[in-house]
């Protein structure tokens, strides 16, 4: 499964967590223990650089 | 089995298969698929002639593949009815007859080439699902060497092979050269306890059956030395660890590590095993003429099925999970279902009995009342506002409702509903109103909560069963958490709407947290997965308001979890400090803004 960097809104740690779209999963900070993790979404511009 | 098969008040179905089942408790109806026997089951004798002329040969599947049976057959000895049954996708034909022979046979003409399967209906006030389970298959995997090496058996190879109703009528050989061998190993959790095969649990049967096992090997050959390889032997139930010290004391020797290189010796065919005894720290070889793979269990393949059939839950495990592990072990979720053996968790014989008594105890019960007590919980649905968007249907996890959006219809059936109060949240008209839940009773709440310092305040809310009773819980156990914190208690936290959320902003609350049940514990099957995606859905819109997602906070506590409540709730605390005025009053201006631009928009 795809791993994808998540936030903390607890604690501001940033995670990789599987991800699969449309799948829910319980995620839980190894810092914390909150579970209130949020997918850090890419900005547009970050993507197109990355895809050049 | 018999007695089952006699008893005047019980309808047996074999070889059927239930296609649908609708309705809910005391009003279940079930389509059952009665698959052709193509043998008439009152008049047959079960006199054997058909099978001695069947010529067809195909391997018989109760003897695990050692032996073979034919097309028309008996699928065990003590198979009830006693009568045989044609294996169609092994018989030579029937359309055009291709051979015959057992009709030809059969004095009493039981067999009908032209049976069809029969679709029977029927009506049950409760179900309980018996669906057994599934053995490991070391096939795939191919753990150790068992699809290269022939003198490697199953456990359930071995039980055949050594029962007097076997292949070998009783007399124990080993597959290669069918002569008895002298050493024999064996090799416990394949299958179980194990990451690689999927199968993280304990299978719970294994030890004991090994045990067993090894006994009756050396009751009826003392000469033969057994070895077992093992991480813990888990004889907990009463009378096992007297077995087991049976089994030491008969000789058998027990070694605690599980071998990690097996090969094979080309010409004598025995099997080389080196294993770490972790009780002497040492590396040791040993030699055995075979290896018996103790496997473990697994959820029957065709769970997935049953599940959808009845609205049911599973465990991470894979198998069904009961409405509570202590208060309510025979329970589904679903009322009126119920749960007996190894459908819901590896059991031994023992176990599946007491289970299977219990449910039948509360099928007896709820039977013999006549009627069902619901919880003055439940959902009312207003069908005049109602948009039949289906929304609510698609989030019920009990599939209490039923939305037909192009016919606008909606049909919800109440003895279904447990109270979850998804359909609520998730009506974006406000048709659905939960009882004892409402709206307007949760604004109170929350008005109230407010009224007086406003920005020191805290809102959670809390489900019922796991972060209110953690809370509790808690405060049992004399753990001090901030005072200023207010909870709101919801049936689940599936109850909780986005309005109520962005209510309590509007309101002047620095933070919101919504607390529910860890994923396994939801006590409304997955409910809770709603719960996590409305927040995920409000953190978006919160950031696109300018208002910090980190002021709502999403929080899976158990009701044991005491002390990770208190935690949470000191850590919120040292976040809701940081929330200054300007803040709330920013959110407070933006919240009422779009507020009444939602409510301009309606009109």
């Amino acid at each position: 499964m795809e791993e994808k960097d998540f936030k903390c809104l607890r604690c501001g740690a940033i995670n990789k967590y599987p991800f699969e779209k449309g799948v829910m999963m319980e995620r839980q900070c190894p810092k914390c223990g909150s579970n209130s993790i949020r997918l850090v979404k890419e900005k547009k511009t970050d993507q197109a650089k990355k895809e050049g | 089995m018999m007695d089952v098969g006699r008893h005047p008040n019980i309808n047996l179905l074999t070889y059927s298969e239930v296609e649908k089942i609708s309705g809910y408790v005391g009003n279940f109806h079930a389509l059952i698929r009665r698959k052709a026997k193509y043998v008439n089951e009152t008049e047959c004798t079960a006199c054997g002639d058909c099978t001695e002329i069947c010529p067809v040969i195909v391997p018989d599947e109760f003897q695990q593949g050692m032996s073979s049976r034919k097309a028309i057959y008996i699928p065990f000895p003590q198979a009830v009815p006693s009568s045989y049954l044609i294996d169609m996708t092994n018989c030579l034909g029937t359309n055009p007859i291709a051979c015959g022979k057992c009709a030809e046979k059969c004095e009493k003409k039981c067999i009908d080439y032209d049976a069809k399967d029969e679709i029977i209906e029927v009506d049950a006030g409760i179900v309980i699902v018996a669906t057994g389970m599934d053995v490991f298959d070391p096939t795939p995997v191919d753990e150790y060497g068992y699809t290269n090496f022939e003198n490697v058996v199953t456990s359930m190879e071995f039980e055949r092979l050594i029962s007097a109703g076997g292949p070998s009528d009783g007399h124990f050989f080993r597959p290669t050269d069918r002569k008895r061998p002298k050493t024999v190993g064996f090799i416990q959790c394949v299958g179980s306890r194990t990451e690689k095969c999927g199968n993280p649990y304990c299978s719970n049967i294994c030890c004991m059956n090994t045990i067993k096992d090894t006994l009756l090997l050396k009751d009826h050959y003392p000469d033969i030395e057994a070895k077992v390889f093992y991480i813990d032997i888990r004889a907990f139930g009463k009378g096992f660890e007297d077995l087991f010290n049976r089994s030491k004391a008969a000789g058998v020797q027990y070694i605690r590590g599980v071998p990690g290189e097996i090969t094979e010796n080309q010409s004598t065919r025995n099997l080389n095993i080196t294993v770490e005894d972790t009780t002497s720290n040492r590396l040791e070889k040993y030699e055995f003429d075979m290896l018996v793979l103790s496997v473990g269990v697994m959820p029957r393949w065709d769970m997935p099925q049953v599940q959808q059939l009845l609205t049911l839950s599973k465990t991470p495990d894979g198998f069904f999970m009961e409405a509570h592990p202590k208060l309510k072990p025979v329970d589904a979720p679903t009322t009126g279902v119920y749960f007996a053996g190894c459908a819901e968790a590896p059991k031994d014989v023992k176990d599946s009995v007491t289970q299977a008594s219990a449910a039948a105890a509360r099928a007896e019960t709820m039977l013999s009342a006549g009627e069902v007590t619901l919880e003055a919980i439940t959902s009312t649905i207003d069908l005049e506002t109602c948009r039949f968007c289906g929304m609510c249907a698609k989030v019920c996890p009990y599939n209490a409702i039923k939305v037909d959006p192009k016919k606008k219809t909606l049909e919800y059936i109440e003895a279904l509903c447990k109270g979850c109060g998804t359909c609520g949240a998730e009506c974006r008209f406000g048709s659905i109103t939960m009882k004892h839940f409402t709206d307007n009773q949760i604004y109170s709440q929350i008005d109230a909560h407010l009224t007086v310092n406003p920005q020191e305040r805290t809102i959670v809310f809390a489900c019922n069963w796991c972060s209110y009773a953690g809370a509790d819980t808690c405060g049992g156990a004399r753990l001090q958490y901030p005072p200023n914190q207010r909870l709101i208690r919801t049936m689940c936290s599936g109850r909780v709407d986005e309005k109520w959320v962005l209510y309590a902003f509007r309101k002047g609350a620095p933070m919101v947290v919504v607390s529910g049940c860890h994923y396994v514990d939801c006590h409304y099957i997955d409910a809770n997965r709603w719960t996590q995606k409305r927040v995920e859905k409000l953190w978006d819109k919160l950031e696109k308001w300018g208002i910090r997602p980190e002021r709502l906070l999403l929080e899976w506590i158990s009701a044991a979890e005491g002390k990770r409540f208190q935690k949470a709730m000191q850590d919120i605390e040292e976040l809701r400090k940081t929330v200054t005025q300007e803040e709330i009053e920013h959110t407070m201006k933006v919240l009422t803004e779009e507020e009444e631009k939602a409510k301009a928009k309606k009109k």
